[in-house]
């Protein structure tokens, strides 16, 4: 392969040279011929004038010929070798599509081997950034899929990288935070102080609570000086949810605690006043008991409400769901409440339209729900209020809903008062437990349904809940 | 040289800057939070942290002052940093209004009142949102945006109408309520109050970046002075 290619080379100039000897070879002796033959027929001398002509004239051919095929030769090494040049810089500057490495690059053996290994660099950068870039793709989906936010930051303090969460968490662009400082991205002083103390070498952690939003995070501070020296990352971690659900637990507690006391409290005076002497006295001793009766009485239907309530939330009740007639529901539970409710000096009316599909729902349950409300009713009305009862249809619900005059629900309370514990008003409902609304919530929810309740202050409760028509 | 030296300088101050309004925030959030838990604990932090507001505040005006004498700035640089001590100002008045609702909170936190914490925390959310996003203009210097924020302010004097009518009423339906719907008074006003020292930073990014001075809450007429005896309750 060499060896012809350099043949290849020298073989124009070997045709010249041949074409060169061979006119030599013929031409001059046949014109030294004629010239002798000349000489001797004119008696005159030899004249060399032709023969000087032909020679200078084919050297000269020869010359010019051997000139053209070496310029011709050298323009098509150049050609090449800018070919070449050009295959370089746009393998330099990563055009890899473009990238044209040409054929024909002319027959120098030198030039033959920089195009091979220009093909071979090519391959191999090639095959190199399509790992570097898979790579580095699935780099960037980790990045931006991962829930904790991140940031990478130079030792000066600007913003190097970060990724969608921390896009979030700071609401602020990737384009606008680059090149940023952290204290423009973060905006926050107890994450600088963070900053500035772990990039004096120590990794530590924090958790707070950020902004107008109230995220709650964890964040953990890393040197990266192993993998990248003078960088230093930050993580994010959400703990909102937790947190909330930490406090929703928190309040749990300490409400079941004040719960579970006041009833306490008194058990205990009244069996020490018992006990200090009242037992002698059998009138009294007899009106501390029947105090310490309801007391208990109390107690445990906190108790058993609160089982209730973690029964039908974790939704190991069992619910007897039949079609039943809505009117003799509401009625039966009317029954039930209508003497309580005239004992405190109220009046109890309902009406139910004859025509209403049946519902599919567990009767007992269902009059649970009424029960609380209409005692919840109860207790929030004056003596001389009324409680009215009434049902209707819409689409595929029955809407019930249970009305009091009584002293209603500030606007504030309203969207509250289906929480465990929640009392509107802490001197008024002192009897309840404040699980009663919390458990109807459940148990309509339960039901596929759903409880609400509209009021304005001063002027009386509404509550309402749907349960869904039994399908025909 | 020099040249560089101001810009890297200014930068740094910004930042300082930022750090400040991020104190501020947090405090003013705080102090609602802690009225809204009834959290004494909570309401004497922000309270003690109000010594930080105001170091920081001496730090970066002591800055700006070296800065002035030094480097002898002109036009804009000028503008930017008068406008600075302007706004560090403002920020630590703010600061002061969460120390105040803070000490309502001290003085409300064993009493059974009622107290419009929904209210309250919109406004302040909204107060605080405004705040956030004036710094961010003001470090951008976006001017659009340091026209359009003042806008908002309504939507706090609503709300800060709403509650004092609500105040007002309570007041009359019941003379013994008198005291502490007076302090919350004192929160929403101080809420209001910082709706409105936002308006005055954006004024200033309005001045840094064009030079012109200029009152953007024409409604707004309430005398300094009067609120200098305000928001000391």
């Amino acid at each position: 392969m060499k060896l012809r290619s350099q043949t290849r080379v020298i073989l124009p100039y070997l045709g010249i040279l041949a074409v060169y000897a061979l006119l030599m070879a013929v031409g001059v002796p046949w014109l030294v011929r004629r010239g002798q033959l000349a000489a001797a027929e004119t008696g005159a001398g030899f004249n060399p004038t032709s023969l000087v002509i032909y020679v200078v004239v084919i050297s000269v051919v020869g010359l010019f010929a051997g000139l053209y095929v070496n310029l011709r030769a050298d323009a098509r090494q150049r050609h090449a070798l800018n070919q070449l040049t050009q295959a370089t810089r746009d393998l330099g500057e990563g055009r890899f599509k473009e990238l044209e490495i040409p054929e024909d690059v002319g027959p120098l053996p030198e030039t033959q081997a920089l195009k091979g290994a220009l093909e071979s660099t090519a391959r191999e950068i090639q095959y190199r950034m399509e790992a570097i870039l898979k790579e580095q793709s699935m780099l960037s989906a980790v990045l931006s899929q991962m829930t904790d936010g991140l940031l990478i930051a130079d030792d000066n303090g600007r913003v190097l990288l970060l990724n969608k969460m921390a896009e979030k968490l700071f609401m602020i662009s990737q384009e606008k935070a680059l090149g940023r400082s952290v204290v423009e991205v973060m905006r926050h002083h107890a994450l600088v102080e963070l900053w500035e103390k772990f990039r004096g070498g120590e990794s530590k952690s924090i958790t707070l609570e950020m902004g107008v939003n109230r995220n709650f995070l964890q964040v953990v501070g890393i040197r990266l000086d192993d993998e990248i020296p003078g960088r230093s990352m930050l993580l994010f971690q959400d703990l909102t949810q937790t947190h909330r659900l930490e406090i929703v637990r928190r309040d749990f507690i300490s409400n079941i605690s004040h719960e579970l006391r006041t009833p306490m409290a008194s058990l205990k005076a009244l069996s020490e006043t018992l006990l200090d002497g009242a037992l002698e006295d059998p009138p009294a001793a007899r009106r501390f008991v029947v105090r310490m009766d309801t007391e208990v009485d109390n107690l445990s239907q906190l108790v058993n409400e609160l089982l209730e309530l973690s029964r039908i939330e974790s939704g190991r009740t069992n619910f007897d769901f039949q079609r039943v007639f809505p009117c003799g529901l509401m009625a039966k539970a009317c029954e039930r409440m209508t003497l309580q409710a005239e004992r405190m000096g109220l009046s109890v009316g309902q009406e139910c339209p004859d025509n209403l599909p049946q519902i599919f729902a567990d009767p007992a349950r269902i009059s649970q729900v009424f029960i609380n409300l209409i005692h919840n009713a109860i207790k929030f009305t004056p003596a001389g209020g009324k409680i009215q009862l009434s049902a209707w249809q819409d689409g595929g619900f029955v809407v019930f809903r249970v009305a009091d005059t009584g002293v209603g629900i500030a606007q504030k309370d309203v969207s509250r008062i289906f929480e465990r514990f929640y009392k509107a008003d802490r001197a008024r409902a002192g009897g309840g437990t404040g699980l009663g609304l919390s458990i109807c919530k459940h148990m309509v929810e339960a039901h596929g349904g759903k409880i609400w309740a509209e009021s304005e202050e001063g002027n009386g409760a509404n509550f309402f809940f749907t349960i869904p028509v039994a399908s025909t | 040289m020099a040249r560089l030296t101001l810009d890297r300088e200014l930068r740094l101050v910004q930042d300082e800057i930022l750090i400040l309004g991020s104190l501020v925030e947090q405090a003013i959030l705080n102090a609602v939070d802690a009225l809204r838990r009834r959290d004494i604990a909570a309401a004497m932090e922000v309270q003690h942290n109000d010594r930080r507001i105001n170091n920081k505040r001496f730090a970066i005006e002591n800055r700006i002052l070296i800065l002035l004498a030094t480097q002898s700035p002109m036009a804009h640089d000028l503008r930017l940093l008068a406008g600075m001590l302007e706004v560090i100002t403002e920020l630590e008045r703010i600061g002061d209004y969460a120390k105040g609702i803070a000490k309502v909170c001290v003085r409300l936190a064993e009493e059974d009142t009622l107290i419009p914490i929904r209210e309250i925390t919109t406004m302040a959310d909204k107060a605080i949102s405004m705040l956030h996003r004036a710094l961010d203009a003001f470090i951008a210097e976006d001017e659009a945006a340091a026209r359009q924020i003042p806008l908002e302010d309504d939507e706090v004097d609503e709300l800060y109408n709403l509650v004092y009518h609500k105040l007002i009423q309570t007041m009359i339906n019941d003379p013994q309520a008198i005291d502490h719907a007076n302090q919350i008074l004192w929160v929403i006003h101080n809420l209001e109050r910082t709706a409105d020292r936002v308006t005055n930073i954006c004024e200033r990014i309005v001045f840094i970046h064009t030079g012109e001075l200029m009152e953007m809450d024409s409604e707004d007429d309430e005398s300094e002075d009067e609120d200098e005896n305000l928001d000391t309750a």
